[in-house]
Formats: C-alpha cells, structure tokens, sequence
C-alpha cells in the first residue's frame, strides 16, 4: 500500500525497472536507478544525524538532483523544502530560518550565493553539496550528494511515518509580509497526484515536459503524477521558446503543465510552435492565472489534435478546479468546476452561499486542502476555518480553506475567476507580497515612502509597479534604486517600473491609499 | 567603447532594461543566459530591440544561445547580419 510519497515511485520501480522515469539533458534513468538513488541519499541524509520530521531544503536548480532529493527526503522520513532557484540569498535565508532546517542539499554554485548567511542560522548543522565541494570556509559539515546516491544500502531502514505527517514545506507569499511555508501532508500530496492524473487520464505511457518549477504545487505535481503512474517526466529548463517546441517534437511529449507567461511564449508570432505537428500531445494545462483569449485561440490553432486544460488552484488548498476540455468552446473564459473528490463552495461576505452570478469567496473542502502555515497558528486559523455548513453535531471536524479569491458561478455551476480580495500581486505565476517589495525599497536608504501594485499586463498577467518619494536631501536615481532591487530580489519580484512622487495618496485613516495609485495607472 | 557603436548601442539596452546587468556591471563579454540576467522574457525585449534599432528580422532559428550569450555575439550577430543583408 501507497501513503508515503515516496512509495509512489518504489511502486513504479518495482512494477517498471526498465521503465524510462526521468530525462534532463543527456542523462537518461530508468525506474530502478532513480530508486537506487533515492535509497542511497536517503541513508546518507539519515547517516549524518538528520532525523525523522527535519526540514531538508532543497536548493537546486530544475535538475535530475532535484528529483531525486524530493523522495530521498521522503525516504528519509523527513520533510523536503524545495527553494526556487530563481531566489537570492535574503530569500533563501529566510526559508531556512524560518522552518528550523537542519541540512541543505545545494549546488557548489549555488552554496556560494548562502555561506555569508549560513553561520548565522544555528539551526542548519549539515550540507549536502551537488557536483562539486563545499568552498574554503564553509561554516557547516558538508558531504558530497554523488558520494551518497552511490552508497545504496543492502537493506531498507524501517519506516514509521504515516500519511498524516508533514511531507513538504513549499513557500509562497500573500498580500503582506515575507512568504510563509505551506504545509503539506503525504497525503494531501499523494491525493493531489491521484486526482490530477485521474481527470487528465495520465497512464505510464505518458511523457510529461516539466518546466513548472517543482518549488511550487502545480509544479510538484508534474513530477508526483508521473512518477505515481509510471509515466516519463523530461525535465527542461530553456531560455528559448524554440528550446521547448524542439523538446515536444524529439522527446515525442505527451503532456505538458504551464503557466500564462509560457503560452504567451509560445504563441508568439516569432514562436515556431505554429510550423510544426504535435501529434503526440495528448494535452496541456494552463494554472497559475487566467489564459488570455487571444493566446488560448492561437495554441488551439497551432495545437489542433491537443486537449487544453484549465485549472485553477493555491497552494493552501493544493488543486481546486479544471475546465473539461468538452467545455472550451462553451466557455472558453471559465475557471471550470472542482476536481475529483473535492466540493467548491462560493461564499459571501454574510458568509452565505452566492447564488449564480453573484460574486464570493471561492472555499475549497476536499482532501488537499493543506495543514496550514508553518509556524503560524493564527494566519492559518483565517485561512483554515471550519467547514462553515456542516450539522453542530458533526462539532469541529473540518478545515475548509478561503481562497482570498473572488470568483461566480454560471447556471450551471461553472466558475469564473473575477480577483484578488487582498492586494496580493500574481506575475507569471508567481504570488508576490506587495509589503515585501516595500521593504526592500525602504532597506535602500533611497526612498522615505514606497507603495507596491500590480499593474495587468498582457504577458505577466501582472507587473510590479513601485511608486516612491525619495529620501530628504542627495539626488534621487531611480536606476541606481533599480541595481540596488536587482541584487536583493529575484527578477519576477523586481518593480518594472519606479514612479517618482513628492507625496503619496492618502485615504482619510491616514493610510496609502493603492486604488488611487491603481487609478493613476489606468488599473 | 564608443556608444554609437553596435556593440555600444546594445550594451546601452542591456545595462538599461536589466538592472542586474548593471548591478552586476556586466562587461561585453560577460554570459547573460542562464546566469539571471535575461530568461525568455528578456529575450524577447532584446530581440524586439535588435530588430527596430538595427532595422533587421530575426528569423525564429536564429534565436539560439552562441547569439545572444553576450553583449558581443550579439553585436557579431547584429553586424554580420547587416553585413549579409548589404551584400544581398
């Protein structure tokens, strides 16, 4: 029986050791070596002293090593905390802080952007360094990542987890303040990947193109689906769009995840997407914000014989709902209804139901709504409330999650994505804190006001824009306030452009006032 | 080091519309892909520059790395482009 992440691919590997199970680059492994791997780490990271429920962050780039850590973890019996690549060493050091880890699997090139930080983390004892040794300096004990994927051990420790404990922390930002760790069972994961391949009919002879990153839910789960069915996933970072349509055709893909900004991408009329055939794409799916019109009419005209797919999810609740493809042509701007096993509610500000076409508060209840926020009782008790309809007599016995998203429901019940309650900001798929970008703004030194709105935009869905009264006396430069950004934020957080003001706009509580910023934009 | 230049026009944008380019003072040499500087988007905005600044078309199979790795290939790119275009 399957409830540990990791059984998923024990299963695969003992059902399919020949199998093809992960492809980056020239590297090719089958079922049975990614297992053999798996097992070699995961002794390894318990070996070093890393013991049951410790966070293991994971901060690689899209990579057979990232792969293969997620479930080494999971076999470890500890918790994975996989860290975007894309972030910078205050991020970076804020995620480990924050969840107490105790050992870092980290690229040689990467571990250069965190050891000024690592000595100031008491919590982190050990490295685990990939393709390479830890510099001269190094604070912290490190071992070597290849040395201990080829130490396989002869037999398997046991296990006592179960599906209820914590499996993964994966970060993601709200309307204020630094990203928080949302946490997800076995179970909650392992159901996320039951549901999502079941209405996408994923089968093992599927061969996923993986360009989400796994740092995020729908990114997860391309590799928790298809390592669950047997399937192929071929991991593919690009610069070029062109990169990916070559990878569809040679590496005969059948299924691929992406995000607006990727088929904006794609559909490009520079893009070679439309001069080719993909007969081998069963489907794609759009998640992480609404698919504009125009480029979902030009991928179903280059990608005639391609189911599309769009979904909805946060990573609070894991996966929420998804448009069947029977369903486009209808209603081609729906979010689509809940997945498999999972009720959608929309609520009112009374905390009532809406009638069809009134707007609410989508409410997810199903088996993937997650535990909550690390360490954050109280936020997670606004997001996590009880079921708000079930008889007393059931008493408190379960969390559904409020999604801080306003949506309406058609006649029929299918739903439509209207915004955000709360300031939050979404920017090719990424959920930024408008506080954060604030902060960083302030730790300049250059500014005595910032205030942070999202501006739509056709590509990104949204762009940072930051508006700032510099600071009293010296001369203002707004591209040296850019540099100094660039070098402590990741690029999808950066404001694109800075808006130079003598004061910003008040409300009468003395508050900014981000409605009247959003109307100066045109927004 | 001339800004009237290809390679100088091009350094121009760069250091301008990237801001970890000049944080990072990157040089004409210096790789630019992969490195955080410019992802697929970025691409895009200097390809939409190349073509309205240098008056020329990229064709979608000329958009490869050995190109657009640097300040200057892309300024080799850019010239020898031009150069062919002329002679056509």
């Amino acid at each position: 029986m399957d409830f540990l992440i990791h059984h998923m691919l024990r299963s695969s590997a003992a059902r399919l050791p020949e199998k093809e199970a992960l492809v980056c680059g020239d590297q090719r492994l089958s079922y049975a070596e990614v297992w053999a791997r798996v097992r070699g780490l995961a002794a390894g990271i318990r070996r070093a002293g890393i013991e049951r429920s410790d966070r293991v962050g994971i901060f690689l780039d899209a990579s057979v090593e990232q792969s293969i850590s997620i479930f080494a973890v999971s076999r470890a019996e500890c918790v994975f905390v996989p860290i975007s690549g894309v972030l910078l060493q205050d991020q970076v050091a804020h995620i480990v802080r924050d969840c107490r880890m105790r050992c870092l699997i980290v690229s040689a090139s990467k571990l250069e952007i965190v050891v000024p930080v690592l000595s100031s983390i008491p919590t982190l004892e050990r490295l685990i360094v990939v393709g390479g040794s830890a510099p001269a300096g190094t604070p912290l004990p490190a071992d070597s990542y290849e040395a201990l994927c080829g130490d396989v051990p002869a037999s398997d420790a046991p296990e006592a987890s179960i599906e209820k404990d914590l499996a993964a922390i994966l970060y993601t930002s709200g309307s204020t303040g630094k990203p928080k760790g949302v946490m997800l069972s076995h179970g909650q994961v392992m159901a996320g990947a039951t549901i999502v391949s079941t209405y996408l009919e994923i089968t093992e002879s599927e061969r996923i193109l993986a360009v989400l990153p796994f740092s995020f839910d729908a990114g997860m789960n391309q590799i928790m689906t298809a390592f669950q069915r047997g399937a192929t996933i071929v991991l593919k970072p690009f610069v070029f769009a062109r990169e990916l349509v070559t990878a569809l055709k040679n590496e005969r893909i059948t299924g691929l995840a992406g995000v607006p900004t990727l088929w904006g991408l794609l559909a490009q009329p520079s893009s070679s997407l439309s001069k080719g055939t993909y007969p081998h794409l069963r489907y794609i799916t759009n998640t992480g914000g609404v698919m504009p019109q125009d480029v979902l009419a030009t991928l179903r005209a280059a990608l005639p014989t391609t189911k599309v797919f769009l979904m909805y999810g946060l990573t609070e609740a894991f996966r929420s709902t998804y448009l069947p493809p029977s369903e486009l042509d209808k209603r081609p701007t729906s979010m689509g209804k809940a997945i498999p096993d999972t009720e959608i509610l929309v609520i009112d500000e009374n905390g009532r139901r809406c009638g069809p076409g009134e707007i609410g508060e989508l409410v997810h209840r199903g088996p993937t709504v997650s535990m909550g926020y690390w360490g954050q009782p109280e936020l997670t008790a606004r997001v996590l409330r009880p079921h708000p309809f079930l008889p007393p007599e059931l008493g408190d016995t379960e969390r559904v999650c409020y999604s801080g998203d306003l949506v309406k429901m058609d006649e029929d019940g299918f739903l439509y994505f209207i915004g955000r309650r709360d300031n939050m900001i979404k920017s090719s798929g990424y959920r930024i804190s408008p506080t954060e970008v604030e902060e960083v703004l302030f730790q300049s030194g250059m500014v005595q006001l910032a205030a942070v709105i999202g501006v739509p935009d056709p590509m990104l869905g949204a762009i940072v824009v930051a508006f700032v009264v510099p600071s009293e006396g010296g001369s203002f430069d707004p591209a040296a306030l850019q540099a100094y950004c660039s070098a402590k934020m990741p690029p999808y957080m950066l404001p694109k452009t800075i808006e130079v003001l003598d004061h910003l706009p008040k409300t009468s509580s003395g508050k900014v006032d981000y409605p009247a910023l959003r109307r100066r934009t045109g927004s | 080091m001339n800004a009237d230049t290809t390679t100088g026009r091009i350094r121009h944008f760069i250091l301008n519309q990237f801001p970890l380019a000049r944080q990072r003072a990157i040089g004409d040499d210096d790789p630019l892909l992969r490195t955080g500087i410019l992802d697929s988007l970025g691409i895009l905005e200097v390809v939409a520059f190349i073509e309205s600044e240098f008056q020329i078309t990229v064709a979608d199979e000329e958009l490869v790395a050995e190109s657009f790795e640097s300040i200057a290939t892309m300024a080799r790119f850019v010239d020898g482009k031009r150069q062919r275009e002329v002679g056509a």
